[in-house]
């Protein structure tokens, strides 16, 4: 997945482009903002991250532009956050409306919805760890031959490790994904849907992924 | 203007008056006139000179009475002027030339100050804008060298954010302009919004979450409300009990939807309750627990006050608290939903 982050300060945009990109997702951007348009449209990006702040062009214009000549999903990254700028970015064709400062749980979330919605087929339909197969939208897992059912929140938090893995996830992120998905669990609920999430992962045979670690959290 | 005063200010012309009649009368009754012709004489001369008199009395009675009701009835006493008819006397011509004049002056005051309180509040709409760009920055930062140090950080990062989110709304709340827009929503989806928002602080502190019947729809504006629940949810917090709770409630009655944001925290003395709406106002809990502007609760209560919306607090020390938000519900829209 290609995202074109157009976007000038450029700290942020680094620290994006590191965040992003430890989720799978392949960035680019440029700081010619004459040509910002043309070059964006170049790289034939799956989606674009837009600033409304920038020098040259402001972020509405671009995105009116870029409407003009392609179909691009686009979501808006500001920090004005009033009614009417989010009314002026949907009327320009944006696709959706982020303010700043996000938390980036939630513009992961947002750029994964508008992928789904814009193009379906190319959103991952299956992800691969250790010989288990992940297929989040049927939220079932597979090992060798066999496959269990998973509900939500296992799927979640099996993909929230897969997507870290090697690094410790601590109870509290885990929770707080949860919750962003309208999951409200508290402490317990956690601990039984992790060990339930083990039992399945045993149950078609695969070894044991999942690693406590005491006070910390968990890491796959 | 009375009777009284009025012929007191003509005290000269009146005793010219009676001092030429006396003295008329006396040279008339010199030159052997008639009695009964002097008598005469001295009636019409006093009929001629009260008349007029009468009559400008009354005039201006009318005028400056008129002046005075419309000066009560207005609000905004500046603009008397702007109401008044235009005399056709001398005086009151003046007085309401000067009138004209203060009020042009006041209004360029006035327009001098409103301007100078919209640069202000421009810029700081803007400089909240540009804050939030190293906010967002130190945030990605973290997020991306996770660790004990920027864990800590980032919690840190939340209360600055919420402070500008506070200064945002402070200046909204003071702007005369009408700058919401009240709108249908979902009771649920803006509670469920607000407490994402505060997820991390309501997972740290291990919270048990709860609720109830909130699959109601109101009516206000969903950036204001947001905002407002926010604020309830983060003094839930500041105030928790050792095993805290949040039971987000809703009823409905005939003619409003009571959205009640109920916790087990260390409540609010008797003594505080009715005050806790007040700018400034800190109480014995702001003292004793942690540091406390006062402003949090009283930006709320003006919140829902512009948007006709009531807010109201319970609470009983060492329990807990609720606050209380009623949505009026219009009955015209629910008549024609019904239908």
């Amino acid at each position: 997945m290609k995202i074109y982050i157009i976007e000038d300060d450029k700290k942020l945009r680094a620290e994006l482009v590191k965040l992003l990109s430890a989720y799978k997702y392949d960035c680019s951007f440029d700081d010619d903002y004459e040509n910002i348009i043309s070059l964006a449209l170049e790289k034939q990006p799956d989606l674009i991250l837009l600033d409304v702040n920038l020098p040259v062009f402001d972020g509405y214009y671009i995105c009116r532009e870029i409407r003009k000549q392609s179909d691009v999903p686009i979501i808006i990254v500001t920090s004005r956050s009033t009614d009417m700028d989010e009314l002026m970015s949907m009327n320009l064709g944006a696709d959706d409306f982020i303010t700043k400062p996000y938390h980036s749980q939630i513009l992961l979330a947002h750029i994964s919805a508008v992928l789904k919605r814009c193009n379906s087929q190319s959103v991952a339909e299956k992800v691969e760890y250790r010989g288990l197969t992940l297929y989040p939208s049927q939220s079932k897992i597979s090992y060798q031959e066999n496959e269990t059912d998973l509900t939500k929140n296992e799927m979640k938090i099996l993909t929230i490790l897969i997507n870290n893995a090697g690094r410790i996830v601590s109870r509290s992120d885990l929770m707080n994904a949860l919750w962003q998905s309208d999951e409200f669990v508290d402490d317990n609920t956690l601990t039984v849907n992790v060990n339930r999430l083990r039992k399945r992962i045993k149950e078609i045979g695969a070894p044991e992924l999942i690693t406590t670690k005491r006070g910390l959290g968990y890491i796959l | 203007m009375t009777f009284r005063g009025f012929l007191k200010e003509k005290w000269l012309f009146l005793t010219c008056q009676t001092v030429m009649i006396a003295a008329v009368s006396i040279l008339l009754f010199g030159l052997n006139f008639n009695i009964s012709g002097i008598v005469f004489i001295g009636i019409c001369w006093l009929l001629a000179m009260l008349v007029p008199l009468l009559w400008e009395y009354f005039k201006k009675r009318s005028y400056y009475k008129k002046l005075y009701d419309s000066l009560e009835k207005l609000d905004k006493k500046h603009l008397l002027v702007s109401v008044l008819e235009p005399p056709d006397f001398i005086e009151g011509e003046i007085l309401y030339d000067v009138l004209s004049q203060t009020k042009k002056a006041m209004n360029d005051e006035v327009a001098a100050y409103r301007h100078l309180n919209e640069d202000y509040h421009d810029y700081v709409e803007t400089w909240i804008h540009e804050i939030k760009i190293p906010i967002s920055c130190i945030d990605l930062v973290c997020e991306n060298n996770k660790n004990d140090v920027t864990n800590s950080i980032q919690e840190e990062l939340v209360r600055i954010d919420r402070y500008v989110e506070q200064t945002l709304y402070y200046v909204r709340s003071l702007n005369v302009e009408k700058d919401y827009f009240v709108r249908k929503l979902s009771l649920e989806q803006i509670v469920k919004s607000a407490v994402k928002k505060y997820a991390k602080q309501l997972i740290v502190c291990n919270i048990q979450l709860q609720f109830d019947g909130l699959e109601k729809t109101v009516y206000g504006d969903s950036k204001w409300l947001d905002f407002i629940l926010g604020q309830l949810i983060s003094n839930s917090i500041k105030y928790k009990s050792d095993a805290p709770t949040l039971l987000f409630w809703a009823e409905e009655n005939k003619d409003s939807v009571l959205l009640h944001v109920q916790d087990n925290g260390i409540g609010i003395p008797d003594s505080d309750i009715n005050r806790v709406f007040d700018k400034g106002f800190t109480g014995q809990n702001g003292r004793n627990f942690t540091k406390s502007t006062g402003i949090g609760l009283y930006l709320c209560k003006q919140l829902c006050n512009k948007m006709y919306l009531n807010l109201y607090a319970d609470s009983q020390a060492g329990i807990g608290t609720t606050m209380t938000i009623v949505f009026p519900k219009d009955s015209l829209t629910s008549f024609r939903e019904d239908k």
